[in-house]
């Protein structure tokens, strides 16, 4: 929209490639349920239409001020979503379950 | 609804991140009804944000702190439990009250886990917790609870399933005072404010400072106290602040003041609600509730009324993800669900306004 790219002129999209549809789904879920704290930045999440394994993040801000602060904050988020996915999903645990029960 | 007499065991895990305290820990429920069902603790890992003296904890370093050591903790409490998570039934999170960066880090976290591994998700009032964790672990059947920590401080009696406020602190709380003088003497912040000030305490009590003791009602007020006993301090320092009896007071005699007035004040209205309710029974939960002069005034009014103190030890006073598992298995039981989409944080969230559907 003409009004809005007027009033939110500072933008940025990322594209956040994941190993496959299923974490790319989980990290949109689990990241869109916060909603952004400031009226002066609007925030659209979405698994990429064309590639189901990226997470597309589009941020808009009035200021790039406001911009920085709130994609920092969004990759804080991110960086802990990412982490527990690598240390803390089922297939993880298991091994390392199995890992352990073999060396004691 | 899910039928428990076909799951005589069921495991939660419990995320805890409302202040500086990042708690997890893994709850098992066993026996086949909520009414014959007993606890146990199968883990319970914490770890604290200590700012340095002179300092509070800040909402962003706190949510930093919780992030960075999350994954860590939580391989801890798992480890511990050793419990796989095809028998986990359930993922508890703080909803709140609490802090809110701190909160939305761990809730984060808590989805993430949820999605993972295919699980419902459990929203948590976290005084709820600290009340349910108490009755567990004390067995107090119907007591008048006192919850008085860092954040909250509340005289709370349950009636027709809602933990009803009896009377609660107009202004901050009374573990926010004692935090908060503690960085006035630059008392050291580990391994917590409150425990240091209750230590130096223990040298003080030659003289009673007078500090302006203030209860309206079932409320309470501390902002002037601390005030008064941040003036104190300052005289102190000059070398101009003198005692009643002339002589000159230290920083022991200004902690067992403070001490003193503010307690005094939770005995008075914690005695008050007693009266109301008609129970005998006082269970002390959160932080301040480790305080072990606070426990002796209270059970000295508690024995006066032919009743008795209930409390606990550090590791469920103070924050802990246990009681957020406890408290958010007892709500799942019920059929209670925190759908993804709905698992929101908010700082401001009323003891009483949860259903307690879990109790008649």
């Amino acid at each position: 929209m003409a009004t809005e790219s007027l009033e939110y002129p500072c933008a940025l999209t990322l594209n956040v490639p994941f190993p496959d549809a299923r974490l790319a789904s989980v990290a949109l879920r689990a990241l869109q349920v916060d909603k952004e704290l400031s009226s002066l930045v609007k925030r659209d999440l979405s698994v990429a239409q064309d590639e189901e394994s990226h997470l597309r993040v589009e941020y808009k801000a009035t200021t790039n001020r406001m911009l920085r602060v709130a994609v920092n904050s969004f990759f804080d988020s991110l960086a802990l979503v990412l982490e527990v996915m690598e240390e803390l999903d089922v297939d993880v645990m298991e091994a390392r379950k199995a890992s352990e029960a073999k060396t004691p | 609804m899910m039928d428990l007499t076909k799951t005589p065991r069921r495991i939660a895990l419990g995320l805890e991140g409302s202040a500086n305290k990042l708690g997890i820990g893994v709850i098992l429920h066993s026996g086949p009804s909520l009414s014959s069902s007993s606890a146990t603790v199968l883990s319970n890992i914490r770890h604290t944000f200590v700012s340095p003296p002179g300092t509070g904890f800040l909402p962003k370093d706190t949510a930093a702190h919780h992030r960075s050591f999350f994954v860590r903790i939580a391989k801890q409490a798992l480890a511990a439990a050793d419990v796989s998570i095809s028998e986990m039934d359930c993922i508890c999170y703080t909803k709140g009250p609490g802090m809110g960066a701190p909160l939305t880090s761990v809730a984060v976290a808590a989805r993430t886990l949820a999605l993972l591994w295919d699980k419902p998700l459990v929203g948590v009032n976290h005084c709820v917790g600290h009340i349910e964790m108490g009755r567990a672990i004390t067995g107090a059947s119907h007591p008048v609870v006192l919850y008085v920590s860092g954040g909250n401080t509340q005289v709370i009696a349950y009636a027709e399933q809602r933990y009803r406020i009896f009377g609660e602190a107009l202004d901050i709380a009374v573990g926010n005072c004692l935090d908060r003088f503690a960085r006035t003497l630059k008392i050291p912040n580990d391994p917590a404010p409150g425990y240091n000030i209750e230590q130096l305490a223990k040298q003080g009590g030659r003289v009673l400072l007078d500090l302006p003791y203030t209860v309206k009602g079932m409320d309470c007020s501390f902002s002037g106290i601390l005030t008064r006993a941040d003036e104190l301090a300052a005289m102190m320092e000059k070398g101009t602040g003198k005692g009643p009896d002339g002589e000159p007071f230290t920083p022991a005699d200004l902690c067992f003041s403070l001490q003193e007035t503010i307690f005094a004040m939770l005995v008075e209205i914690t005695e008050r609600a007693m009266a109301h309710v008609g129970s005998n029974q006082v269970l002390i939960v959160g932080g301040v509730g480790c305080n072990e002069r606070l426990q002796e005034m209270m059970g000295a009014m508690a024995k006066d009324r032919g009743g008795s103190v209930y409390a606990t030890d550090e590791r469920f006073c103070i924050d802990n993800g246990i009681m957020i598992a406890h408290a958010g298995l007892l709500a799942y039981e019920t059929g209670f669900r925190t759908p993804i989409e709905e698992s929101t944080c908010t700082q401001r969230f009323r003891t009483d306004e949860v259903l307690v559907k879990w109790r008649k």
